[in-house]
């Protein structure tokens, strides 16, 4: 509970400054320093636990995602990148967002670390749909990182939750639930 | 002899002014980069290549093969992102061996990349070379 609140506040915070599109007003600088913030003791994330437990868990909700809990303690932006409807296809307004992705992660202050791109749903349609467009659609954010912009393939990894994770619980069926998180996973070995 | 002067004058000034096209080019942003994509382009890629990803040159190759019906203008502009997106990534990765030799005389001792590049931003003769144009161009400042 306090990790969904912690990530609201986030958004919320970022709402006030930038208006409607989360990250399209955020400064480059602003992008690397939020995301460049490591603590030490943050855990380790294994994807491929988070991969096995968001498709054994297709409709049950959060509380039976607990390696997902992880993920809110290590730094991280939520933006929004819109799709054209039930595709991968990235909208064109929303180039510019993953552009930024792309300024920020080439910084000499983020090039040794991994990123995790996580692709959230609404509870609209049916959740296995969901999960597998959501697992699509963050594939299809990494792949335009690593090709157009050039980030090396061993630092971007995607996970998609469905519709999990709301970030509003109170209305799943909300569009705030629809989102991609950034997760700096710590260094790359 | 004016006359010679002023075409010569003349002349540089295109030079100049061709010059600062070029490296205004160089310092574009990926994401300055890919708004302008969308400004000029968003209409045909919703026509042509509705489904089709950003990634792996797809929207390129689809606009690329729709040229007939692609507007000039983002047909142009298509050719500028793919340029710039370039340019910023050679700056880029020229970085290292661009500003060694500057990093060892300025910065010794200091250990990362990033905390290397901050103190090459705050060292003003570093600014006046190679090193600080590189820097400039990377996106860096």
């Amino acid at each position: 509970m306090k990790n969904i609140r912690l990530t609201a506040t986030l958004l919320a915070g970022l709402t006030v400054m930038t208006g409607h599109s989360l990250a399209q007003d955020l400064s480059d600088k602003q992008l690397v320093r939020t995301l460049g913030r490591v603590e030490g003791a943050a855990p380790a994330i294994d994807i491929a636990i988070l991969v096995q437990e968001a498709s054994a868990s297709a409709g049950k909700g959060v509380a039976s995602l607990p390696h997902w809990q992880n993920l809110s303690k290590l730094s991280q932006l939520i933006v929004e990148i819109d799709f054209e409807n039930d595709s991968v296809a990235i909208e064109p307004k929303s180039y510019r967002t993953v552009g930024m992705i792309a300024d920020a992660l080439h910084h000499p202050n983020l090039q040794r670390y991994k990123f995790l791109v996580v692709g959230h749903s609404s509870s609209t349609g049916d959740a296995q749909h969901n999960l597998a467009l959501s697992q699509k659609r963050a594939n299809a954010i990494t792949e335009a990182l690593s090709t157009t912009f050039a980030i090396a393939p061993d630092r971007l990894f995607a996970v998609g939750v469905g519709q999990e994770w709301p970030l509003d619980p109170a209305n799943p069926k909300a569009a705030d639930n629809r989102r991609v998180q950034l997760i700096n996973l710590g260094l790359v070995r | 002899m004016p006359t010679r002067l002023s075409a010569v004058t003349g002349a540089t000034l295109l030079a100049l002014f061709f010059l600062t096209s070029i490296s205004r080019a160089e310092t574009i942003s990926f994401a300055d980069a890919v708004t302008s994509l969308a400004t000029d382009c968003g209409k045909d890629i919703k026509k042509h290549c509705s489904g089709l990803n950003l990634g792996s040159g797809k929207i390129q190759s689809c606009l690329e093969k729709n040229a007939a019906k692609v507007s000039p203008t983002c047909t142009a502009t298509l050719a500028n992102v793919t340029a710039s997106i370039k340019q910023r990534l050679a700056a880029q990765s020229s970085f290292a061996s661009v500003c060694e030799h500057d990093a060892a005389q300025f910065c010794s001792g200091v250990k990362g990349e990033g905390n290397v590049l901050s103190c090459l931003v705050k060292a003003k003769r570093v600014n006046e070379r190679q090193c600080g144009q590189v820097i400039t161009d990377a996106g860096w400042r």
